[in-house]
């Protein structure tokens, strides 16, 4: 991706889409289906662009002509748990069986945006993951894709049956140059509880275009928890429609934009009926020149009284150059809600700074200290340890 | 000239431009405990700060030196290193930072990875012991929710745990309940009388004699004004307590009106 060009040359994606069926066969998503999505992603506006001083990527003209479709290898792990279904994208249709069925596509209606249509045109690897009705599974249910090289294609779908109870961990990594272009679809039954964790930490060439979107049943309680850390560009969203009583959703989110990465992350919570509940959280830190912008939305629509929602959002400059633009929007047309929101964005402040020094702790640990304590409310509501020091971890070697 | 001792020459210091210090001279020895009375806005905290390395406190003049090295130019981390150790009045809290950390890397920066991790552990719960404390607190993150009283007590644990050679208190005592100054007066106590406090220089500052009666002062010392107006024995903080600071203006400052 490193020419620009102002429109796709779409019939040079056509061939690519040609060849990679000839390749691969359609899998679980029909040819048909496929054009479709790619005559979408053609008429579908690309989103606009943070306006930052130092943003350097026009969406717009981004150039999809050249890419390379390939399989990334993918690895499965806890996916024996009894109630647990686990089967490649590919033979999903196949073997998932009425699950697969009853939740594929169940999410969007019309593909909703550019990447999210790129991502179903080409989709070349993924996961279906179901868990039955009443099963509940103790240990991660975790895949990892692993980009080796060209421009990965990946869809996960998670569905849990009525009452059942999982934690689910998609991963990204691999030193590809290339596009990760990929869509999560997570379909929860009534009463369904899901801790769902996606770490990427693909190369620092990479681009990552990401659509994740989620039903949740009657009761259900959804825990989302997004870690970007690597990449170039990510361009990701999060979308949860609250459409059944008691269901809930917790997002939470951390970026940390080092070198000249760009990070630009929406999140958004619609509320169709009450009683329902949310609560956001996103953490995000840039030093050097590193870029990045969180739109999160909330929307608490007629009708849906008792709706509760919550967003806390806060950002930490660690350089000059560094920028994160965060931008709420809060749209409340219910009465009898609880709506709360609450923004920062700073550099560290010089008394906490002074006082970590004051202990003997030189300058540029004790910004480290702080930077990584900064993350630590986010970090907390990842789940399992394991998970939790992993990404610690990624992120002490990122402020080295 | 003495070669040990946190000695203070004619240290004068501005804030803004306002000159707040104008000529300190004070020296505290190893083993001693000076008390720094004074009225609010005499200086008192201005003296803990400029000492420590505080950015916004400029040195216009004197020096500072923790037997015989010059503090003043160095950063505020290389001053902790040379043993001295700075007790805020008003704690800042570090969110996400548990206790347990801050103090490890404290203990390593500042005596440069003496202990293994099960001696540091080891240290740690005796040291909580000593204060009386919870080890509920080692979990918590620093500063971040707690009490006035907490906070003056996770100070004297970070005091226990750094054992520097000079430890400067400012105001440990203030903005306290009678029961949390009761549990900081016997922690403070508890350290003094403990082998590395026996060894320990302390400067004591505060508005009120009430925590020398846990901590009793071999010499105390009158600011006013950014200047040491007197000084003398244990005797001066009573004096304080029965007549306040109005006496001893009339005395040194007097003779104005």
């Amino acid at each position: 991706m490193a020419s620009v060009s102002p429109t796709l040359p779409i019939g040079a994606s056509r061939e690519t889409l040609d060849a990679t069926l000839a390749r691969s066969g359609e899998g679980a998503i029909s040819r048909a289906a496929r054009y479709a999505a790619l005559e979408e992603f053609a008429s579908l506006a690309p989103p606009r662009a943070p306006q930052g001083r130092f943003w350097r990527y026009d969406y717009a003209k981004l150039d999809f002509a050249q890419l390379k479709p390939s399989v990334p290898s993918v690895a499965l792990r806890g996916e024996t748990q009894r109630g647990v279904t686990a089967v490649p994208f590919s033979n999903a249709a196949a073997q998932g069986g009425e699950a697969f069925a009853n939740a594929f596509r169940t999410v969007f209606g019309p593909l909703d945006t550019r990447f999210a249509a790129l991502a179903f045109a080409f989709q070349n690897t993924g996961t279906f993951i179901h868990v039955a009705a009443g099963s509940v599974v103790d240990d991660p249910i975790v895949v990892r894709y692993e980009v080796a090289e060209g421009d990965a294609f990946p869809y996960t779908l998670v569905s849990l049956g009525e009452g059942a109870r999982a934690t689910v961990v998609e991963e990204f990594t691999g030193p590809s140059q290339g596009v990760i272009c990929g869509i999560t679809e997570i379909v929860l039954d009534a009463r369904a509880s899901l801790h769902y964790a996606g770490v990427q930490q693909s190369s620092s060439q990479s681009h990552v275009f990401f659509t994740r979107r989620t039903r949740c049943g009657a009761g259900s309680s959804l825990h989302v928890a997004l870690a970007e850390l690597g990449s170039a560009l990510t361009y990701t969203t999060l979308h949860a429609a609250l459409a059944q009583p008691d269901a809930n959703v917790e997002i939470t989110s951390l970026f940390f934009n080092t070198g000249d990465q760009h990070i630009d992350l929406t999140s958004g919570v619609d509320h169709l009926i009450g009683p329902t509940h949310s609560q956001t959280v996103v953490k995000s830190v840039a030093t050097g020149r590193g870029q990045g912008r969180y739109l999160g939305n909330i929307a608490i629509r007629p009708g849906a009284h008792g709706a509760e929602a919550s967003l806390r959002d806060d950002a930490l400059l660690l350089s000059k150059e560094a920028h994160i633009d965060s931008i709420p929007a809060l749209e409340i047309a219910s009465n009898d809600v609880k709506a709360f929101h609450g923004a920062t964005v700073g550099s560290i402040d010089e008394e906490e700074l002074f006082y970590v020094t004051s202990r003997g702790i030189a300058r540029g640990e004790a910004e480290r200290m702080i930077a990584l304590g900064f993350f630590e409310p986010a970090l907390e509501r990842f789940p399992g340890e394991a998970l939790r020091a992993r990404i610690r971890a990624a992120l002490e070697s990122k402020l080295e | 000239m003495s070669q040990t001792g946190l000695q203070i020459d004619d240290l004068r210091v501005s804030v803004a431009e306002t000159e707040i210090l104008r000529g300190i001279d004070l020296t505290v020895e190893r083993g001693r405990v000076h008390a720094l009375m004074g009225p609010n806005g005499s200086g008192k905290s201005t003296l803990a700060f400029a000492m420590t390395g505080h950015p916004n406190y400029t040195v216009t003049g004197g020096s500072v030196t923790l037997d015989g090295e010059e503090l003043l130019g160095l950063s505020p981390d290389k001053r902790a290193k040379a043993g001295l150790f700075l007790s805020f009045q008003y704690p800042a809290a570090i969110p996400g930072v548990t206790v347990a950390n801050f103090l490890r890397s404290a203990r390593q920066s500042v005596r440069g990875g003496d202990l293994t991790p099960a001696k540091f552990r080891q240290l740690v719960f005796e040291k909580l012991d000593l204060l009386n404390m919870d080890t509920a607190f080692l979990g918590r993150y620093v500063n971040d929710g707690f009490s006035g009283g907490e906070k003056k007590r996770l100070e004297m644990l970070q005091l226990a745990i750094l054992a520097p050679k000079y430890a400067v208190l400012d105001e440990t005592d203030s903005g306290l309940d009678v029961d949390a100054l009761a549990a900081v007066g016997t922690s403070l106590r508890a350290l003094r009388e403990s082998d590395d406090g026996k060894n320990t220089g302390f400067l004591i500052i505060t508005h009120y004699p009430r925590i020398l009666q846990h901590v009793p002062a071999d010499v105390v010392h009158v600011m006013m004004e950014g200047r040491i107006v007197k000084s003398g024995g244990p005797e001066l903080a009573n004096e304080i307590e029965r007549e306040g600071y109005d006496k001893i203006r009339e005395e040194v400052l007097g003779g104005v009106g």
